[in-house]
């Protein structure tokens, strides 16, 4: 019913929960809305487009736009972010709660990424014919689940000493742990019996809701959906009661689904777990260093009362920020509010602040990988976090260097022809950030010559300032896109939701003019800056020998390899469903959504419909000429 | 004494209200089903207050939007591939493509990529079936910048004869692949056995058509049809009509477009009167590629109640998804395809076409279609259920409104009015039509329009298995479509001609 999407390597494995449509119930879908939700997100940090409005120099009046957001905060700390937009029919509503990878610690890896799954499980009232029955079966499992803990415990000592090679083989399990194991799936097939399944995607469905979503990082978590404008009230019954009363029923389920997941999209691509690598080098004492999906180990063994303790840090009102775009009223918006979210009481203490600080890099580090994959080069710098000045003064260095007139298209895609693709981005994330170089190799290049062609360009940006029309034209790119973004109010809503995630929403009305006061003189200086080779990763990703490489589509040229990855998971899965009519309702969803996609995702959005329409013509007889 | 508990009693209930409005969410109903919604409240625009006309008689529907400092324009113009020579198909395809691709006159095709870039400006051109459509996207600020080069591309494209050559070879790149999957094949086929291979809409572009065009030939085709006699256009955004219309009718001031043929309009129709029977197309597949049908309907008035009762008859046969008939049937009941329905075209220049598609394994081919035969049927001969009409109703009406979503959907639907001759109170009533419908309407229609006796049936699959039918002797072939079947040649995936092969495989 699930897949999760991650973009392993920019966005520490963003990973997101998919319910839509909600006919999908086999473990293949490649929902479509998620793709552009995600793409969205990407080329938020990515293209240098932060979703600001930027001030056109090119005019004489500058353009000026600010989005009109209108807020409250509840007795319990909860804040509500509104942007009326009366001409719609819909309201795009979703909620951010402050925790994400990040905020966990060895031993809980991947929790906040469960949490997004769990928190679809329903509550006293969804997902039940019969609470007592269900809270007392859940109960009993926990007690099982206290004694497997327990083997896995002596388990890990066998494995420390060398008596066993694995301890969570399944073929090595102690005969207590296999019938403990067999009691404990008879207590869920139990609970099965009691349980209306996915009757919280059902209401919504049925309601005419559509784009249920989620999806985590290592800063946030993020829920997500469009109602019809009359039943907005439908939306805080539902949300208020997943936050006030959830019941984690099939928590261990679950969390073996995620694990699979992990296994699909970390293990089994091309790179993943090389990026995984390569993002776990980077980091020497941060967070960050961990997959917000998690590690393996720790996801044999998070237990439901860790989920429980977390819940109540984490997910307590005064942690979380609502946000509403579309036609709503706001004084019967702020009723509601007091209504539904109100009765949930402020959390017992403030969720803690991430207290560690990246060390400041001192040697340059390298990994050479081997993997199926076309030859590849990734080259990680440190560099600031979100709304620090010089995270624009990046972000307009690598508008500077992409697309199709940016400088790393003309030398390395056009000029020497040694690259298929290549990117740049600053990455400006909650607590640290990054810029990353990512390019694929074309013909017999090879990676070091597009490590070479790269310290070319930055010994460039070092040693000359750039054009006033070369600053401009990036400037007016980010300005327009950063708009063109803001009128989908879907992905506007999305916008206020990680900006708040971030650190502030207010960044998204103020950035603008930070972007448009960057001079060539701060481009060069952050050139100057950041671009020390001990302050780098250097990733070489070498075919191994006897792999045949995946062909990239085109239209993924000039993304961002994380990006590119992450569309084309989305395009393999979508060519691995076999359920067309599933298919079919991802597509309807997807050309409503795709209209108004951010105008650097069209190539994108068109290639993944033209994927839809070629899987659905391949698995049916198409009814559209 | 009495009264001052009283009073007392009445501030502490105050209080305790004021300081625990909590207390308050007792009254949540205790499941979402009890909630109760108000209708959606929704008023259709009016497309008069949009309307606004150049001198030189182009309309222009204007819906402003001020709150991005963007602005949308697009261009519709009266043409389209129905214009362009039997022998040169693909040329209306190239000319749309290569006006942004091909660059200026005094622009180079990259030159002209880096001025898009700086103004960040958003230009797309392209031809279509029956329509070219050019569109800008841009910041307000730099309207006038963008404009000038967005007539530039439109008026005076260069043609670059080296793109043309990247992207003649794009395209054969693409027809070789044309035979890979069955369902394009059945696409291709169906289009010619309804509309037969004459009409402009079954001519496809081939290895050799694509030889023979020029550059010239783009130069040409602009030059006679992508003129600003046929134009029709759609803004949106952050602009007025005050400043907007001046800047338009400054450009179009020094491009009169010159002396030339009037497009022909409509479109030439569809004359073909197709052959009921099977026609199969032998190939390797373990399913069958099936269509069934005929001709639909071809537009007599756009308030034909008729329509609406179409819509809403087909939507319960077999467009309405799970709730349909054939997909409930053929699919939840039977399983014998992953998919299962059927749509019903009215068309506007020519008849539409009624097609029920499935995909089944071959030996169940036939049980599907008689199954499809029974429906198909039955909604002649019995009218719908209650339930199922409320459902069809509902979901048409609920989902009105996204047309209307964002002035540049709206300043879009009123200009394609225009552009298809449909009088804008075609939306005012809409809703009310579709409420109107009932039951006998959507017998009344069944009957009309669906014709057991015309039926065509498509196959791409394995006939010999097909032909046999089930194990169980559920249903075959034989006796399920009036007429004899027909074996139809595969073809040359880049020329299109039959290639030679013992039809028997």
């Amino acid at each position: 019913m699930t897949t999760d999407a991650a973009f392993d390597r920019k966005h520490r494995n963003q990973t997101m929960k998919i319910q839509l449509p909600r006919l999908l119930l086999a473990p293949t879908a490649a929902p479509f809305a998620a793709v552009l939700a995600v793409c969205m997100l990407a080329a938020l940090a990515a293209l240098a487009a932060l979703a600001a409005p930027v001030s056109a120099v090119v005019a004489d009046e500058p353009a000026k736009a600010e989005v009109p957001v209108q807020t409250f905060e509840l007795e319990n700390g909860m804040r509500f972010l509104l942007v009326p937009r009366p001409e719609m029919s819909t309201v795009a509503a979703g909620w951010v709660a402050h925790v994400g990878s990040a905020n966990e610690r060895p031993g809980i890896t991947g929790m906040a990424h469960l949490f997004e799954h769990m928190m679809f499980k329903g509550t006293r009232t969804i997902g039940t014919t019969d609470i007592e029955s269900d809270l007392a079966v859940i109960v009993e499992q926990e007690a099982l689940q206290e004694k497997i803990r327990q083997i896995y415990r002596e388990q890990r000592e066998r494995w420390r000493t060398g008596e066993i090679s694995d301890p969570y083989d399944p073929a090595g399990r102690p005969a207590e742990l296999v019938e403990l194991q067999q009691r404990f799936d008879d207590l869920v097939e139990r609970q099965r019996g009691l349980m209306k399944k996915d009757e919280f995607d059902q209401i919504y469905t049925q309601n005419g809701a559509s784009f249920l979503n989620a999806f985590t990082n290592s800063d946030m978590t993020v829920y997500l959906i469009t109602v019809p404008a009359n039943k907005v009230e439908l939306w805080f019954w539902m949300e208020s009661d997943r936050l006030f009363e959830p019941v984690f029923r099939e928590f261990y389920a679950e969390r073996d689904v995620v694990y699979e997941e992990r296994r699909l999209r970390t293990e089994s691509t091309p790179t993943g777990k090389f990026d995984e690598l390569f993002n776990a080098m980077f980091w020497q004492a941060h967070p960050y260093s961990w997959p917000t999906v998690g590690w393996p180990s720790d996801l044999r063994v998070i237990s439901k009362a860790q989920a429980d303790e977390f819940f109540d840090t984490y997910y307590a009102p005064n942690n979380i920020t609502a946000v509403l775009v579309g036609n709503l009223d706001v004084d019967q918006v702020q009723q509601h509010a007091e209504r539904y979210f109100a009765r949930i009481p402020r959390g017992e203490r403030e969720p803690p602040d991430v207290v560690t600080l990246e060390l400041e890099q001192i040697a340059e580090k390298r990994m050479h990988a081997e993997c199926d994959c076309q030859p590849q080069i990734q080259i990680r710098y440190h560099t600031v976090p979100f709304d620090h000045a010089d995270s624009y003064r990046l972000d307009v260095l690598a508008g500077i260097l992409n697309g199709r007139t940016g400088r790393l298209y003309k030398a390395m895609i056009e000029g020497e022809e040694i690259a298929s693709s290549a990117s740049a981005f600053q990455q400006a994330d909650k607590y640290a950030g990054s810029f990353t170089f990512s390019a694929e190799t074309k013909g017999d290049a090879t990676p070091a010559r597009l490590e070479a062609a790269w310290d070319r360009i930055i010994a460039e940006l070092r040693e000359e300032t750039v054009g006033a029309d070369e600053l401009t034209k990036v400037k007016n790119v980010i300005a327009a896109d950063s708009y063109r973004r803001l009128q989908n109010p879907f992905f506007l809503m999305i916008q206020l939701a990680v900006y708040d995630g971030l650190g502030d929403w207010r960044v998204l009305n103020q950035e603008g003019e930070k972007l448009a006061a960057v001079t060539a003189e701060d481009v060069k200086r952050v050139a100057e800056s950041y671009f020390a080779p001990e302050n780098r990763l250097v990733g070489h990703y070498l075919r191994k020998e006897g792999t045949v490489a995946e062909e990239v589509p085109p239209e993924l040229a000039e993304l961002p390899a994380e990006m590119r990855q992450g569309v084309m998971a989305q395009i393999r899965q979508i060519r691995e469903v076999e359920d067309v009519d599933q298919l079919r309702q991802i597509l309807g969803q997807a050309e409503a959504q795709a209209a108004q996609a951010p105008p650097e995702m069209k190539k994108v959005v068109d290639l993944m419909l033209r994927v839809l329409r070629e899987r659905i013509e391949e698995l049916s007889e198409g009814g559209d000429q | 004494m009495i009264a001052r508990v009283r009073c007392l009693f009445v501030v502490a209930v105050a209080w305790l209200a004021a300081a625990f409005p909590s207390i308050a969410a007792d009254d949540l109903v205790s499941h979402p089903s009890e909630l109760e919604f108000a209708p959606l409240d929704f008023q259709v625009p009016r497309a008069e207050s949009f309307r606004h006309e150049l001198s030189n008689g182009i309309p222009v529907y204007l819906v402003e939007d001020h709150a991005l400092p963007l602005v949308d324009i697009r261009i519709v113009v009266r043409m389209g591939q129905f214009l362009e020579p039997a022998s040169k198909v693909g040329l209306a395809h190239l000319t749309g493509s290569l006006m942004r691709r091909g660059g200026t006159e005094s622009l180079a095709p990259d030159e002209l990529d880096e001025r898009a870039d700086f103004l960040a400006a958003d230009i797309s051109t392209s031809v279509g079936d029956t329509s070219g459509n050019a569109s800008l996207n841009c910041l307000s600020s730099v309207l006038e910048e963008c404009l000038d080069l967005f007539f530039d591309v439109l008026e005076n494209p260069r043609f670059d004869a080296r793109r043309l050559e990247i992207e003649k070879s794009n395209l054969l790149e693409e027809l070789k692949q044309r035979n890979d999957h069955p369902a394009q094949i059945a696409s291709r086929e169906w289009q010619w056995l309804l509309y037969g291979d004459e009409h402009f809409t079954s001519r496809h572009v081939t290895g050799e058509s694509l030889a023979v065009i020029s550059r010239d030939d783009l130069v040409a085709f602009h030059r006679s049809w992508f003129r600003p006699q046929n134009m029709m256009i759609a803004v949106a955004g952050d602009t007025t009509a005050d400043s907007l219309l001046p800047a338009l009718e400054q450009r179009f001031a020094s491009w009169s477009g010159g002396e030339g043929e009037e497009v022909p309009w409509p479109p030439p129709e569809a004359r073909s009167v197709p052959e009921p029977g099977v026609y199969v197309v032998e190939k390797e597949i373990p399913q069958g590629n099936v269509r069934i049908g005929h001709l639909g309907k071809e537009r007599q008035s756009w308030n034909d109640p008729d329509d609406a009762a179409l819509s809403i008859m087909n939507d319960i046969l077999g467009g309405g998804g799970f709730t349909s008939r054939l997909t409930k049937r053929i699919r939840s009941d039977e399983g014998l395809a992953y998919s299962a329905g059927s749509q019903f075209g009215v068309g506007t220049f020519w008849p539409g076409s009624f097609t029920v598609f499935y995909q089944s394994k071959s030996e169940t081919v036939a049980l599907a279609a008689k199954i499809a035969r029974e429906e198909f049927e039955r909604i002649r001969r019995e009218p719908v259920s209650d339930e199922e009409l409320r459902t069809a109703k509902a979901s048409f009406i609920e989902t009105f409104p996204s047309n209307f979503e964002s002035a540049r959907t709206v300043a879009n639907l009123f200009t394609t009015d225009e552009y298809l001759g449909r009088p804008h109170d075609y939306w005012y009533d809409y809703r009310d039509r579709i409420a109107a419908v009932t039951e006998d309407d959507v017998k009344r229609v069944a009957e009309k329009y669906l014709h057991p006796d015309r039926l065509v049936m498509l196959i791409v699959g394995e006939w010999e298995q097909i032909e046999k039918g089930d194990a169980d002797r559920r249903a075959t072939m034989e006796g399920l479509i009036d007429g004899e079947a027909t074996m139809l040649p595969l073809r040359d995936p880049v020329s299109l001609e039959p290639v030679a092969t013992d039809p028997e495989g």
